[in-house]
């Protein structure tokens, strides 16, 4: 009779366009990038353009390992480009599912049918879990179909780390745009704190990397917690993933306390 | 908060003192009133009076600041969504998603509110005369006020919440949306419905409350409204001259706004009449009428009179009976 998971459904279902637009998008980023591993990252030009660099720069772009195929793939995939897409599309559908949906006016009567607030903010969290998880896995496949033909030199449990790392990352900087959405009702409020959360965190990465005496900085960016050790060369740090993936799941159970406690579309 | 509902027998809907603050501002001030089950109640009063936030309050979208109401014999503080799924909810601003079709999006409503009967959907479409089949943000906003009136019936709910329904329909559906309403309310539903436009309440609902900037005016049946209300008269006779015309008309009770014009070897009289009819037929009588209209009693113009009444304590009464009665000149007879 009544289907389970209603909102869940409809939340994924109706977002395949942009489900699929985003994975075209990462598919074509690793296709462009890792072939070109061997003539770019592992050639000996590459090697003297990186000690013609100032050390500042190449710590700020994560390039210090990029003549290997691990640190290739960890600083332009994982590192700059992948994490850049997915946070987009995270960031984006966290600050819509519940900051987007009551500006416009619809969250009002979806709120008048048999459904809770609780229930509405879990169920648009799993379908954002859901497509963040499809993506990640895409990228997954796809970098081990290409490390052996890319000379990329990956081990796969290493890869594995790195893309719950990857998906942790994203779902962080995506719940805390559902939150900011939450609290607010605005979509805007969503898209800046996602949007800052993942900014700060790069920014801090890239400075505190500079010296000693600013390093504490790392602490405070979950782009260092994540990507710190180079996971894609040294396996993951669970730890990290354990706080990544914990703090995502405070920030949605936190969006379903506020939006239990206040008024709507007002 | 007292545990205890203000639950009247035979009530679908009591609110009793509902206060509503936002911020500093209040704008509720402490609304109370009951509906009976299966009456057709409708709330009116100029933007902003509060009809919107009433209905969101015992939808449970805002919380009132103060004041006790009861849905269905539940507090829909506390209900939850057991309860919301024996209503039928139409927004004031309807928005409708994009990229789905309206059979889609409905059957996802179905989905998260009380069980539809197979083939309603699409009755209901037919009779409103609504395509389900394009997608939502290629409608017009009466298509997608259509969509909305389908999705708020389609469960049978028990009672209806509909917050300014006729809004963008054209004159038929809007006649096929009063027959609709009759139809719940013979089948045992209950409606609560809202408009500033004053001839759709005055057609469809039987109780009438009239709020304004927050608190309810009066509640009162429409025949009662009716019965208060003004009509406006004119007639042409013969025979007689306008200061004997004058002086017999006045002589009658509720006569108001008196004008006597000559005409020819008669006189061309217009009246508003605020009382009984028999008394100024048994005037009309003696006359040589060669023209009478005599209109429907106007519901808009008894109740801009109470507007008047509470606004005004002061002088501005003469002149907002003025107003009611230029507009009602300027809608042609």
């Amino acid at each position: 009779m009544r289907k389970p998971l209603p909102l869940f459904t409809r939340a994924f279902v109706d977002s395949w366009r942009s489900t699929l637009g985003w994975a075209a998008g990462l598919a074509a980023t690793i296709f462009i990038y890792l072939p070109l591993y061997p003539s770019i990252g592992a050639s000996p030009d590459m090697q003297r353009l990186m000690d013609s660099f100032p050390p500042e720069l190449i710590k700020a772009l994560n390039y210090d390992q990029i003549t290997s195929g691990p640190g290739y793939t960890q600083a332009t995939m994982f590192g700059l480009i992948g994490f850049m897409l997915m946070t987009i599309a995270s960031v984006s559908w966290g600050a819509a599912a519940v900051g987007g949906d009551e500006e416009s006016g619809q969250l009002e009567l979806t709120l008048a049918h048999g459904v809770t607030r609780t229930q509405v903010v879990l169920e648009r969290a799993l379908a954002i879990l859901l497509r963040v998880l499809l993506l990640v896995a895409l990228v997954f496949v796809l970098v081990r179909l290409l490390t052996d033909s890319a000379q990329l030199n990956i081990r796969p449990e290493n890869l594995f780390g790195t893309s719950m790392l990857f998906a942790g990352l994203t779902l962080l900087s995506g719940s805390t745009a559902l939150f900011a959405g939450a609290v607010t009702g605005r979509r805007t409020y969503g898209l800046a704190a996602g949007a800052g959360v993942s900014v700060l965190g790069y920014v801090f990465n890239a400075v505190g990397r500079q010296s000693k005496d600013v390093d504490w900085l790392l602490n405070l960016s979950p782009y260092s917690w994540a990507y710190g050790n180079n996971p894609v060369a040294n396996g993951a740090d669970w730890a990290a993933a354990g706080w990544l993936w914990g703090i995502s799941a405070v920030l949605v159970a936190l969006s379903a306390v506020a939006l239990s406690r206040r008024d709507i579309g007002t | 908060m007292p545990p205890d509902q203000v639950n009247t027998p035979g009530q679908v809907i009591t609110v009793d003192s509902l206060t509503k603050k936002f911020g500093r501002r209040e704008v509720l001030h402490g609304v109370s009133f009951g509906i009976e089950k299966g009456s057709v109640f409708g709330v009116i009063g100029p933007n902003g009076a509060g009809k919107t936030t009433v209905m969101r309050c015992l939808l449970d979208i805002i919380r009132p600041t103060a004041g006790i109401s009861t849905v269905l014999g539940e507090n829909p503080r506390t209900a939850g969504p057991a309860l919301r799924r024996r209503i039928g909810y139409l927004p004031g601003e309807l928005f409708l998603e994009g990229r789905i079709t309206g059979r889609k999006l409905l059957s996802h409503y179905a989905d998260i509110s009380g069980p539809v009967r197979p083939g309603r959907v699409d009755a209901l479409a037919e009779r409103l005369g609504l395509d389900l089949d394009r997608h939502t943000r290629k409608l017009s906003k009466g298509n997608k006020q259509k969509l909305g009136l389908v999705q708020a019936f389609m469960h049978d709910p028990e009672l209806l919440v509909l917050d300014e329904p006729t809004s963008g329909l054209d004159p038929l559906v809007q006649q096929e949306f009063l027959t609709m309403v009759r139809e719940a309310q013979a089948n045992g539903q209950t409606v609560f419905l809202s408009s500033h436009v004053l001839s759709e309440v005055q057609q469809a609902a039987d109780t009438v409350a009239i709020l304004r900037d927050g608190r309810i005016v009066t509640v009162a049946t429409v025949d009662s409204l009716r019965e208060g209300a003004v009509r406006h008269m004119r007639f042409t006779a013969t025979g007689i001259t306008a200061a004997d015309a004058a002086a017999l008309l006045a002589a009658v009770p509720g006569i108001g706004h008196l004008e006597v014009l000559p005409a020819g070897d008669g006189v061309e009289l217009s009246a508003t009449l605020g009382g009984a009819i028999q008394p100024l037929l048994q005037v009309l009588a003696t006359l040589e009428l060669t023209e009478l209209v005599l209109e429907d009693p106007d519901l808009e113009e008894s109740v801009l009179k109470l507007y008047g009444s509470i606004r005004g304590t002061g002088s501005t009464n003469g002149v907002n009976g003025g107003n009611g009665r230029r507009r009602r000149k300027g809608h042609g007879v």
